[in-house]
């Protein structure tokens, strides 16, 4: 996997500031930020609600742009690429994983495995095989024909999971994953994606304030208004 | 897959997918129908001239077109006949003898073309025999007339009684012969009726001191698609000093009409387009919007923006072909049993009759106009989804991933 690239950083984050403006009123998300993550990783960002978590995975993540600051992915710099560069970017290195699961209603969840596989070209048999094999090594191999509204929360973040891996990206980044899910279910999953972590070499990078997530982590980054007060391996 | 995701969407939202694909259907109807009937009333207007009067050849004395009097007829028409003997194989012939004059009767007259014909011949190139509404058609014997039933009444004549014709001769006297009403005639055009009498060719002729004389021959080929074609070799084979026209020249303004009618659809097709192309902009805008957070997810797991762009337009490809094929099936519903049986607009009979049209309308469903609509529906669903699909991809995924 690509996860098990040897490059001694995935992401750097170099003093990175976002503003936003509420009403006309600057607000800083984030205030000086410097971060990088290693192959491997299994990190943490915690922090009270407010704390700029989510603002901060989303700048790693290229969804949004720092105000201030560089961030380089595998060593590119993100603010020299296009729309169409970043969605390239995204497609091939970064898995995502929303709180909210976020699957295509539309779409099984072998299909919504699939999906970001068919975005890079991948042909249908190759995608389809790879798309059970990985539904069947999450456990819910069963669950292939069925739409999201007829899964419980636990077994769409288990697509949403597969998904985000189907592209052996370099990176997943998980924002709040257990937050919709009880405590056993998240256990679980947790489980799921240390046996990833540890199995195949894919880095994580989670948002949370979950104790349960806290825990597991092997790095422990705490925001606090903006700035990394904490950065620690976990023990 | 993005053709699978894109009819799942339609799906997803089916009385919204079912309401635009019902108003496309609509359109469409709307549109192979009103192109149908208009070009059935114009092609009846056509062959309704060409049938009752004009034939789709005429073979006349060279000037005879630019002035129809008597003197412009044919006196020798021995090489005439010859040609047309040859030249008109699958043809039928008719020759008449036509002049300006007046038919009175005790009470009033009225200016008429006095048409001189050979009733067995006439019958088998034009149509008035088909609409007798009292009498019989006229026989061939001496002293008959056949008048509408417009002239009857301004007249205030009927079946039986005697009316006098009145027209200048060729040495300018004045000849004249009373005629029994043998026939009463009702067509699909007042305008013919009331300036048209028949009379025998004989009596025509004796009456102009014009023996042998005919105004113009008629030739109708039996396929009339070779109309040109026989037109043509019998223009060729004529020696000079006659002109042979087709009903294009005979009839140019109502052939001018159908070629400004196949310009002007356009318009017609282009306030249909646009009407259409509103409801999908409008429709297809709620769906992307709705989808909002969908689209920011999309992106976020990195669909390129053509990708989605793409989504949406098939989305709308989609809706217009359906719309296309089902209204398609219904135009065909109504238009097969009509154009057996003919729209009857008896309620607009004077308006109709006016033209030149008759009261029942058969519409014809031309190549053209199904071809136009399988193009045009379909291509401006896909112009309507143009903007929304631009307004998603320009949405910002961080911010599209917020919405609820």
């Amino acid at each position: 996997m690509d996860g098990k690239n040897t490059n001694t950083e995935i992401v750097r984050v170099e003093n990175v500031r976002k503003v936003y403006h509420d009403n006309g009123v600057p607000v800083d998300a984030l205030r000086g930020i410097n971060l990088t993550v290693s192959p491997g990783d299994f990190s943490v960002i915690a922090g009270p609600s407010g704390s700029g978590k989510t603002t901060l995975l989303n700048i790693v993540g290229t969804l949004d742009k720092p105000t201030e600051g560089k961030v380089y992915l595998d060593g590119e710099d993100v603010a020299s690429k296009t729309r169409r560069e970043l969605a390239d970017m995204r497609l091939r290195k970064i898995g995502f994983v929303f709180q909210a699961y976020n699957l295509n209603p539309v779409l099984s969840a072998l299909e919504n495995v699939e999906f970001t596989m068919m975005l890079r070209g991948i042909d249908a048999g190759k995608r389809k095989r790879k798309s059970l094999a990985l539904l069947e090594e999450l456990g819910i191999g069963e669950l292939a024909n069925k739409r999201p509204n007829e899964m419980s929360g636990g077994q769409q973040q288990r697509v949403a999971i597969a998904r985000a891996i189907s592209n052996e990206p370099r990176l997943v980044l998980a924002d709040e994953p257990t937050a919709n899910l009880d405590s056993e279910t998240a256990v679980k999953l947790l489980e799921l994606m240390e046996r990833l972590n540890h199995e195949d070499g894919i880095t994580f990078v989670f948002s949370s304030h979950d104790p349960q997530v806290i825990e597991r982590a092997h790095r422990l980054l705490i925001l606090k208004d903006g700035q990394i007060v904490t950065d620690k391996v976990n023990k | 897959m993005i053709g699978k995701i894109a009819w799942r969407n339609i799906l997803r939202n089916k009385r919204r997918s079912l309401i635009l694909i019902v108003s496309i259907a609509i359109g469409v109807v709307a549109m192979v129908l009103t192109d149908a009937v208009s070009i059935g009333m114009m092609r009846q207007m056509l062959t309704n001239q060409i049938g009752a009067d004009a034939g789709y050849i005429q073979v006349h004395k060279k000037g005879y077109q630019a002035d129809p009097a008597l003197k412009n007829s044919i006196a020798d028409t021995a090489p005439v006949r010859s040609v047309l003997s040859t030249d008109t194989a699958s043809c039928e012939v008719s020759e008449r003898l036509r002049t300006f004059g007046l038919v009175s009767s005790a009470y009033n007259s009225s200016g008429v073309s006095i048409v001189g014909i050979l009733p067995q011949k006439e019958r088998k190139v034009t149509t008035v025999h088909n609409y007798m509404v009292e009498g019989t058609y006229l026989s061939g014997n001496p002293g008959d007339i056949i008048i509408s039933t417009a002239t009857a009444e301004k007249l205030r004549v009927g079946l039986g009684d005697k009316v006098v014709i009145m027209a200048s001769r060729l040495d300018g006297s004045v000849g004249s012969e009373a005629c029994r009403i043998v026939g009463l005639f009702e067509t699909f055009d007042s305008g013919f009726d009331q300036t048209h009498v028949y009379i025998p060719m004989q009596t025509a002729q004796q009456m102009l001191d014009a023996p042998g004389r005919v105004s113009e021959f008629v030739v109708n080929p039996t396929d009339t698609k070779r109309t040109e074609t026989v037109a043509a070799q019998i223009e060729s084979d004529l020696p000079a000093g006659f002109e042979v026209l087709t009903y294009k020249q005979m009839l140019p303004i109502l052939v001018m009409q159908l070629q400004l009618y196949d310009q002007t659809i356009y318009i017609f097709y282009a306030i249909i387009a646009i009407a259409l192309i509103f409801g999908i902009v409008n429709t297809m805008l709620m769906a992307v919007m709705e989808r909002t957070h969908e689209f920011g997810v999309d992106m976020a797991i990195g669909m390129a923006n053509r990708r989605i762009f793409t989504m949406i337009l098939t989305e709308a490809l989609y809706l217009g072909v359906i719309g296309t094929a089902a209204g398609l099936v219904v135009s065909f519903a109504i238009f097969i049993p009509l154009s057996h049986s003919g729209w009857n607009l008896a309620m607009f009979s004077e308006s109709l009759k006016s033209v030149g049209v008759g009261t029942t309308i058969y519409p014809v469903l031309a190549a053209s106009s199904l071809i136009n609509t399988i193009l045009i529906i379909p291509l401006s669903a896909v112009i309507g989804a143009v903007y929304p699909a631009l307004r998603a991809i320009k949405l910002q995924p961080v911010e599209a991933i917020r919405a609820s």
